[in-house]
């Protein structure tokens, strides 16, 4: 069971796994969705000169604030998809800070505050494991409430293809599930 | 309200700008600007090329500013240094257009999609011979969107290439931002079917027409064009007008933003991407009790070198981060030579400095300096 997390201001996210899992959209959906809730925000990326199974990050600041520094040094929210990432991101979170990683990456015992989901397995399920990045929205919302859910789902239908709308949606209402149940009630 | 990428932002206001020509290469981090601009210009009526490489758009971009097209390509270090050539032509058939150089670590291929600010002397400088230069950049989406747009402006009225500086971070950051919408497509003017016996020097740029007979050429000429006789003497002074127009109109063209400088003791003078960090760091800074400030350099060149000089009066010392090795701390310090000391910061390593990593630097020059002021004294 994880605490209720205390919202700081400017609320830094780092998404991270590998080039392919969707880690860029993820970050602009969360940003989209902040800027929907009437929030400033800033979205960076970055990635390895290769395309896919290269390292991949992506940021997002949020604040009710014109924000000054766009980039992350210790996260309030991470979350990983690949060793990678979590070898390179684990440990650069601020003290209470909430870490979901993914199940299938191998890590010994979780730390205090790291959370791990079965986030792709759970994409396999719904038929498309490229949805593993929204799944892992889905549960950092649930458990963070980091943004409005509905900003969210309005955020997926503006930046994903209409014929993925529906797969991304389900994803991120079974991240919603999946996160939820690790949450103590307020 | 809408979440805008820097390359995007690019690409508006040079619609903004009245750009109806783009010609181009791909290259990180500056190819959405591309992407963007074979979307949007043929459906607006303007053209789109993508040639063979970056010294070949540029050439497209400089031809077709002659055809009465507002003209910019876009690219990174790599396609920056194979267009140096064309700057210096298009500096020299005085060409209105626009480059822009999304900067990442070099030298040489470097560090393809990592952000560097190693381009600002090679944007004054790179090219032979003597050259007034505008060069300008940005430090959030919506500036992007806005020196885009007015260096089209100033590339018209000083009939010269305006570059532009972003960054691999600024390229692909997005930022909420309220744009105007774009205005609708500038169309191509052709001039009135007249010789125009003065196509150069302080004369206005007149494009080619049907029957124009203006000779364009990279040889030193007059202001008719004419390369043959002595025209040494004529090809410098065409160079120093277009000096001497830059200095006239120097306090418009100038661009910088100051914060918390009001009663500033220190200052960080920065630029890009950079000047955010710089300024979290300022905040830090104030929140330790330090009287300090920060100079965010808009326009690079023409270096602004009064306004730092009278910020150096102001000031016990000047830090500048740069996300370089150490480049435009040159001119900066060329400046304020006498008047006070000033510390660089750099890196080229493909990160940013983070605002700790700014405020611990600004924190050690002002240390260092006020025991060398004490020693003195």
């Amino acid at each position: 069971m994880h605490e209720v997390f205390q919202k700081p201001d400017p609320l830094r996210i780092r998404l991270s796994g590998r080039g392919g899992q969707g880690i860029i959209l993820s970050g602009v959906i969360i940003a989209q969705a902040a800027m929907n809730g009437g929030q400033f925000v800033v979205h960076t990326q970055s990635y390895g000169p290769e395309a896919r199974l290269g390292a991949s990050k992506s940021e997002v600041v949020i604040s009710q604030r014109e924000i000054a520094f766009p980039e992350v040094v210790l996260a309030d929210i991470l979350l990983c998809l690949s060793l990678d990432a979590f070898h390179k991101y684990g440990t650069q979170v601020a003290s209470h800070g909430l870490s979901v990683v993914d199940d299938l990456v191998p890590i010994e015992r979780p730390r205090e505050g790291q959370i791990v989901l079965p986030l792709r397995r759970t994409a396999r399920e719904l038929g498309n494991e490229l949805t593993a990045n929204i799944v892992g929205i889905g549960t950092v919302i649930a458990l963070a409430e980091i943004v409005e859910i509905a900003h969210v789902r309005q955020a997926i239908k503006e930046w994903v293809k209409p014929e993925f709308h529906m797969i991304n949606l389900q994803a991120f209402d079974r991240g919603l599930q999946l996160g939820g149940r690790f949450r103590v009630s307020a | 309200m809408r979440l805008v990428q820097g390359n995007e932002a690019v690409v508006l206001g040079a619609l903004a700008g009245g750009c109806n020509f783009y010609a181009g290469y791909p290259i990180t981090p500056a190819t959405e600007i591309m992407e963007q601009m074979a979307r949007v210009l043929p459906a607006r009526g303007g053209v789109f090329i993508q040639m063979e490489d970056e010294l070949a758009a540029l050439g497209a971009v400089i031809g077709a500013a002659w055809g009465g097209m507002r003209a910019m390509t876009a690219t990174s270090g790599p396609g920056f240094s194979l267009m140096q050539e064309h700057i210096g032509y298009a500096a020299m058939t005085q060409t209105p257009c626009v480059i822009v150089d999304s900067q990442r670590v070099g030298p040489s291929t470097g560090q393809p999609t990592m952000p560097a600010q190693g381009d600002v002397m090679q944007a004054r400088w790179g090219s032979h011979g003597d050259r007034p230069a505008i060069v300008v950049t940005a430090s959030s989406v919506k500036d992007a969107y806005q020196m885009t747009q007015l260096s089209f402006e100033w590339a018209d009225t000083y009939r010269l290439p305006v570059i532009v500086l972003l960054d691999a971070v600024l390229s692909h950051m997005r930022e909420n931002v309220e744009l105007p919408p774009a205005p609708p497509p500038f169309s191509r003017t052709l001039s009135p079917d007249v010789d125009v016996e003065k196509p150069f020097g302080n004369h206005p740029f007149v494009p080619f027409a049907e029957t124009t007979r203006t000779i364009v050429t990279g040889l030193a000429h007059d202001e008719t064009g004419a390369t043959r006789g002595t025209v040494g003497h004529a090809s410098e002074k065409i160079i120093r007008d277009a000096f001497n127009r830059l200095n006239h109109d120097y306090a418009a063209i100038t661009q910088y933003r100051e914060y918390r400088l009001e009663d500033a003791a220190w200052a960080v003078v920065s630029y890009g991407i950079t000047a955010r960090a710089a300024r979290a760091a300022v905040d830090i800074l104030r929140g330790e009790g330090m009287r300090v400030g920060l100079l965010e350099l808009i326009s690079l060149w023409p270096f602004p070198e009064p306004t730092v000089q009278s910020l150096a009066r102001q000031v016990q010392g000047i830090l500048m981060p740069e996300l370089n090795l150490g480049q435009l701390i040159l001119p900066l310090r060329a400046a304020v030579e006498g008047i006070c000391p000033v510390a660089g910061l750099g890196r080229a390593d493909g990160e940013l400095f983070t605002p700790e990593e700014i405020a611990n630097a600004m924190t050690s020059h002002s240390t260092h300096a006020e025991r060398r002021v004490s020693h003195h004294a």
